[in-house]
Parts: structure tokens; C-alpha cells; sequence
């Protein structure tokens, strides 16, 4: 494939070809690279580090095309509710140095908002999908934000961890007419408690 | 036709269910990990095929609807428009104790827990899993009841739509499954016919 054929974000930056390099050589190369100091070595062949959220977009398209971390394996999110942040977690993979470098990011809670990643990686838009419908971050930029995997869902956002999915599943379903006991044994008994006045998709 | 008894059992109706009951046609919707212990059921080891019991790969051709396991609300839709391009008479087998009561999921936010709220359930195989020996006598139990004319829950769809459908739309917000179910019902003498 020639140069013309190809769009700029499929093409392989140079950083990303070349003899592998060591995991020291690569958190030195990510520090002064991208300028952000916080990425250490977590385990053999991982680096992990913090950053901020409005760095976050150049510090991946640094990472990309100065350093070599051509694949964004997954982002994931997790709900901190006691501190009333979510944390994003940005994992980008080097085919080159077969490395895995972790980006965290803070985000307030409310509102959950971060900017897209999806002119740098398009697949990223699945991930954004994913974290949107589960936990309600809005990635701003991202213009496809439709249901994803929860196509028929009108509650709030599942995965956030004030949403109660065992009070869900008594408020929206209908149990079989009896009285389980087993529940008991494992943590005092849901059925026994919250049985009366409720089933309402009788 | 539309004035004949329906429950009363003409000789042609013994000589048809028992035909019927020896050879049903299955489909079976594998969402749920039970299905593992299908394969077995099937292939040499416990051979359902020399009760009749045949894998179908198409809703129209088949006999036996099976839910092998927990169904999402997103996977229920798809289930409810299978069942409704199924030609009746028809047998939906809940398979596993999620169907039956949502099993393992039963605090799950997305998977139904009764089937039977939704589709007209002829028969139940508890377990979690089933195992191929408890499936045999589970369609074994199924064999018999088709054959002295028993396994009728599949009327009970056109009967009691209204529960079904209001079951269903609480789900779904509302369902549009392009088939006229009322119409159905007319035509299997089920509903009084109207015109
Ligand atoms: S009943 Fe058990 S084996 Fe079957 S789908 Fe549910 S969890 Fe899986």
C-alpha cells in the first residue's frame, strides 16, 4: 500500500518499528516524549502512570506516533464513588516492544465527561459506547453515543456503584410465587424482608 | 371445523399426536451455558435421535423451542420473534433453573427470571445444568405427554395473549413483532373466529 492510499491514522508512525526496547528505555522514552513523569514500571512488561484529564488526548497522540504505542487495547472505568470521581483507564499496547502502558485519569463524577479519543483510534468509539451506557460519561466529541450492548434499557447507568441491581431486579421483574429461604444463608434474606407490595409488572 | 370440540379427542387426533410425538423438531437457543450439554445429548453418547428428537436450524421447520439458560431482556425479544414464526403446535422447554427462577441471576438487572411470563412454558428441566440423562427423561416426559394429547400450553398463548403481551411490553417498553398472534389463534380454532 502506497503513502496516497492510506489514511493518516492507519499509517505506522516510525517509533512503532524497530528493534524491541527495554522496559526502562520505554518509560524513559514515554517521560520525554510526552513530558508526563508520573509512568513507572507496575510488573514485567506494564507500565502504569497517571494523567491529567485535559492531557490525556495529547499525551496518547504522543504515545502513538513519538513512542510507538500504536494499539489502544481497551479503556476502562472505574466508579471511586467515595471520592466522587470515576477513573478512566486508557490501556495502549506496543506491537514493537510487546508492552502494555496504562494511562489513569481522574474525572469528577458529576458531571462524567471526558474528550474523545476517536480521531486517534476509531475503535475507541466502542469503548466510549461501553463506558457511556454503563456508567454515564459522556465523551465529548464522540458523536456515536447510541445504546450498545443494553439496546432496551431505560434505567440509570448499571455499573455505577450507587445503582443497585439486586433493588432493580425486585422493583422491574417478577419472582415465581414462592417463598425461597436459600437466600437466607448467604446474606440475611432478601425475600423474607422486601416480599410485601412489590412486583410490578403484574 | 371452527364448531368442533376441542377438547374432546377425535381418533384422527390419537393417530396425530402419536405420529407427532415421535418425531419433534428442536431448535435450540443456546444463549445460556447450559448448552454445553446439548452436544452430548445429541452425538453418540446419549443419541436423542432415536427418540425423533432432531436439531432444526429453522424456527418454521421445528417442534421444540429450548431456552437452554438465562435470557436477557435484549435476548428475549429475540426469542419472542422466533416463537411467534414457530407453527403450532409448539413446545417451549425452559431449560436450567434460570429460566425456571432466574437461577444464579436471580439479582441480575437485565435477565428475565420466568419465563413463563413471557412464552407459554410446556415443560421445565431443573437443574444447573441439566445433565444429558435428566434432558432424555425430560423429553421423554414431553414424548408422552404430546402423545395422549396433554402438552397444550401452546394455546395458551393465543388464550391469555393479553398477559403475555402486557408481560412482555413491561419489558420492552413495547414489542412489535410483526405477526398477528389474534390471527393465529382464529386460524387454530383457538379464538372464536371474527370477522
Ligand atoms: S441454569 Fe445454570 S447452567 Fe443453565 S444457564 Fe443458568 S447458570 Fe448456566
Amino acid at each position: 500500500m502506497n503513502a496516497q492510499t492510506q489514511a493518516p491514522t492507519t499509517s505506522r508512525p516510525p517509533a512503532a518499528t524497530g528493534a524491541p526496547r527495554m522496559t526502562e528505555a520505554l518509560v524513559s522514552a514515554i517521560t520525554a516524549e510526552t513530558g508526563i513523569a508520573t509512568f513507572r514500571t507496575k510488573s514485567p512488561r506494564r507500565i502504569e502512570g497517571t494523567v491529567q484529564a485535559d492531557a490525556l488526548h495529547s499525551f496518547a497522540a504522543a504515545l502513538r506516533s513519538r513512542v510507538g504505542f500504536e494499539h489502544l487495547s481497551a479503556i476502562s472505568c472505574v466508579d471511586w464513588i467515595a471520592e466522587g470521581e470515576f477513573e478512566l483507564v486508557y490501556h495502549f499496547w506496543s506491537y514493537r516492544d510487546s508492552h502494555l502502558v496504562s494511562a489513569r485519569v481522574r474525572i469528577p463524577r458529576e458531571p462524567g465527561s471526558m474528550a474523545t479519543i476517536t480521531d486517534l483510534w476509531l475503535p475507541a468509539s466502542f469503548f466510549e459506547r461501553d463506558i457511556h451506557e454503563f456508567y454515564g460519561v459522556v465523551f465529548q466529541g464522540n458523536t456515536d453515543l447510541e445504546r450498545y450492548i443494553l439496546s432496551d434499557w431505560k434505567g440509570p447507568p448499571p455499573m455505577r456503584k450507587d445503582f443497585s441491581s439486586r433493588d432493580f431486579a425486585h422493583e422491574h421483574f417478577t419472582f415465581k410465587d414462592y417463598e425461597p429461604t436459600w437466600d437466607e444463608l448467604i446474606d440475611g434474606g432478601y425475600h423474607g424482608q422486601k416480599r410485601q407490595g412489590e412486583g410490578s409488572d403484574e | 371445523m371452527a364448531e368442533k370440540e376441542l377438547t374432546q379427542r377425535t381418533a384422527w387426533d390419537k393417530v396425530l399426536a402419536n405420529l407427532r410425538k415421535r418425531s419433534l423438531w428442536m431448535l435450540h437457543y443456546c444463549t445460556g451455558c447450559g448448552a454445553v450439554e446439548l452436544p452430548p445429548t445429541m452425538t453418540s453418547r446419549f443419541d436423542m435421535e432415536r427418540f425423533g428428537i432432531m436439531p432444526m436450524v429453522t424456527p418454521r421447520q421445528a417442534d421444540i423451542l429450548l431456552i437452554t439458560g438465562y435470557l436477557s431482556v435484549k435476548t428475549l425479544k429475540r426469542v419472542i420473534l422466533i416463537y411467534e414464526q414457530m407453527v403450532a403446535p409448539k413446545y417451549v422447554v425452559g431449560f436450567g433453573s434460570c429460566t425456571i427462577n432466574g437461577g444464579m441471576y436471580w439479582n441480575s438487572y437485565t435477565t428475565i427470571k420466568a419465563l413463563d411470563r413471557y412464552l407459554p412454558v410446556e415443560m421445565y428441566l431443573a437443574g444447573c445444568m441439566p445433565r444429558p440423562e435428566a434432558i432424555i427423561s425430560g423429553f421423554n416426559s414431553l414424548i408422552d405427554k404430546i402423545g395422549k394429547g396433554e402438552a397444550n400450553s401452546w394455546k395458551d398463548y393465543y388464550e391469555n395473549y393479553e398477559f403475555y403481551k402486557k408481560n412482555q411490553d413491561h419489558v420492552f417498553g413495547d414489542i412489535e413483532t410483526h405477526h398477528d398472534v389474534p390471527a393465529d389463534g382464529r386460524y387454530f380454532g383457538i379464538l372464536e373466529a371474527k370477522r
